[in-house]
């Protein structure tokens, strides 16, 4: 697990640190820094995605680089990796570790982290994406955007039957209209899925249905495949879903955050996400430390975890997190209007 | 007799139905939609347009409201009847804004006044789940604990009630309807156990 993530001259991300737990929701105004703090993690586990360029902070000196430093923790405590963006278009990643760490453990453990930020994904659902077609190949994954869900969909029904079985039966719990996943094949082989709605067994195909239900169904189905990501960032996983399906959207998120929880044997993923809904940010009032707030002060932003502000709980009395956040009195709000 | 809970999700939902109907003895019609509120702050602002809308628009015969008293004060036989109302409890500020709001509604021929319970589960739901299991699960014994206003034992009783604090909302729903059916069946005890936030529940049902 990251514990931490220091980013210097990364575009707003001037000098700032950015603490990160089993799951982290991401809290801020347009423009402070949390999708790029997302990519600049994608980016740690493949260099060749940041172009200094273009991310640099703007009137950045020539001499300076543009910085990620990665704090792990459990049992990669005290390794750190940096990753470093230079202004001629070099970029150099290397792993310290502590110093009992001997020598021949050292390329391990390197390979190990290696493999975990190369396996690092983002998630930002869009329909249009989701509904699409596609042909079926061997070990498809989920798109960064919900593309190829019709094939994963059909390799967990294939492969992992129970698990299909049980992504139906939560997705009934939160759709009532529907009770079943089912697949049709396209012109040129390529595979479709429809809904089958629980009165009148009516097939309803995926370019028909609403945005909330495709971009709930991908969460869904992220959630219950057997091997996701050691890393998952998710961008406003509560787009277009309606605020009471908002806590099953959360489940989804714990199921891979807390997987000990809902009866999974597999490793914990760790979730990062972001929101500007209050509801959505509402649900994690009794876990001050899974919330960051991202604050722009002037060109700097800060991130800082809402369970390190010893007065919180001052603060919140009977006030809902979503509200005090959207009041301004947690920060994290536009400077205007 | 149709009944109508405002609640802040669908377990605390599952779970207030069974208890009415444990109370009154009867069992109760659902009317639909549900209606929510997403934490304590939104009830009061929520309950006049609430109960507005039942009297208005629907036939509803009674509204059921709990809610958590999480770090507030809690209920005391004492603040009622009104000049009694305590402003920090939860419960009299929902039953001070009911009657505001019934009061100021137009008669309608034919249409008795809508019948409210309002119940203040202290600290949380999971306290009176645990009635009868775990004998600290007493109303006044919670009180009096050192941490009875804090974040810590609300996860206490998550983790006693679901074996976490992050439960999924599957093994929520589980729990509160097992344990409101179990509740039912030891409703004298239950009501001993928390003689204010629910025996004033309690009260209020079977005066309907």
């Amino acid at each position: 697990m990251i514990e931490a993530v220091q980013f210097r001259n990364l575009k707003a991300l001037r000098d700032t640190t950015l603490p990160l737990g089993r799951f982290t929701l991401i809290v801020g105004p347009n423009g402070s820094g949390k999708s790029t703090a997302l990519w600049a993690l994608l980016a740690a586990g493949n260099m060749g995605l940041l172009d200094f360029n273009k991310i640099a902070t703007v009137g950045l000196g020539v001499h300076n680089n543009v910085e990620v430093v990665l704090h792990w923790g459990g049992t990669f405590a005290g390794s750190i990796t940096y990753a470093t963006w230079g202004p001629t278009g070099e970029h150099v990643k290397q792993t310290d570790f502590d110093e009992e760490v001997p020598g021949d453990v050292v390329q391990v453990l390197t390979d190990k982290l290696d493999n975990i930020l190369s396996a690092i994904r983002i998630f930002s659902f869009d329909a249009p994406s989701i509904a699409a077609p596609t042909p079926l190949e061997p070990n498809m994954t989920l798109g960064s955007n919900g593309r190829n869900l019709a094939g994963v969909l059909h390799q967990l029904r294939d492969a992992e039957p129970e698990r299909f079985n049980a992504l139906n039966e939560e997705l009934a719990r939160w759709l009532p209209e529907f009770e079943q996943i089912l697949f049709e094949t396209h012109s040129g082989g390529h595979q479709g899925f429809l809904l089958r709605t629980s009165e009148g067994h009516h097939k309803i195909r995926a370019s028909e249905l609403s945005q909330g239900t495709l971009i709930a169904l991908a969460m869904l189905t992220l959630a219950y495949i057997p091997d996701p990501p050691p890393i998952v960032c998710l961008e406003e996983p509560d787009r277009g879903i309606h605020p009471r399906l908002l806590r099953e959207v959360q489940d989804a998120m714990y199921r891979l955050s807390y997987p000990e929880n809902y009866g999974e044997k597999r490793d914990p993923v760790q979730v990062i996400a972001t929101t500007h809904s209050p509801y959505f940010l509402d649900l994690f009032k009794d876990h001050p430390e899974e919330v960051v707030i991202a604050d722009k002060l002037g060109l700097d932003v800060r991130f800082e975890r809402l369970s390190d502000r010893p007065d919180i709980d001052e603060i919140l009395g009977d006030t809902q997190l979503g509200d005090a956040w959207y009041s301004g009195v947690l920060g994290g709000v536009p400077s205007h209007p | 007799m149709k009944l109508v809970v405002l609640s802040e999700s669908p377990e605390d939902e599952a779970a207030v139905r069974i208890l009415v109907d444990g109370v009154l003895g009867i069992q109760t019609e659902h009317v639909a939609p549900p209606f929510r509120a997403t934490g304590w702050s939104q009830f009061p602002g929520v309950l006049p347009a609430v109960l507005r809308k039942l009297h208005y628009q629907t036939d509803a015969d009674a509204l059921a409201v709990i809610v958590d008293s999480d770090a507030s004060a809690t209920h005391r036989l004492a603040h009622v009847p009104h000049d009694g109302a305590n402003q920090k409890c939860r419960l009299c500020q929902l039953r001070l804004v009911a009657d505001q709001v019934q009061n100021g509604l137009t008669k309608i021929p034919g249409r008795a006044p809508l019948k409210t319970a309002f119940g203040l589960a202290v600290p949380a739901l999971e306290a009176w789940l645990l009635c009868g299991i775990d004998p600290r699960a007493i109303e006044a014994t919670l009180i009096q604990r050192p941490d009875a206003r804090t974040r810590a034992l609300r996860f206490q009783l998550k983790q006693d009630v679901y074996g976490t604090d992050r439960p999924s909302s599957d093994v929520r729903m589980v729990c509160a309807i097992e344990g409101a059916k179990r509740l039912v069946q030891i409703i004298d005890e239950f009501e001993r156990c928390f003689p204010d936030g629910f025996g004033s529940f309690a009260r209020d049902i079977r005066s309907w």
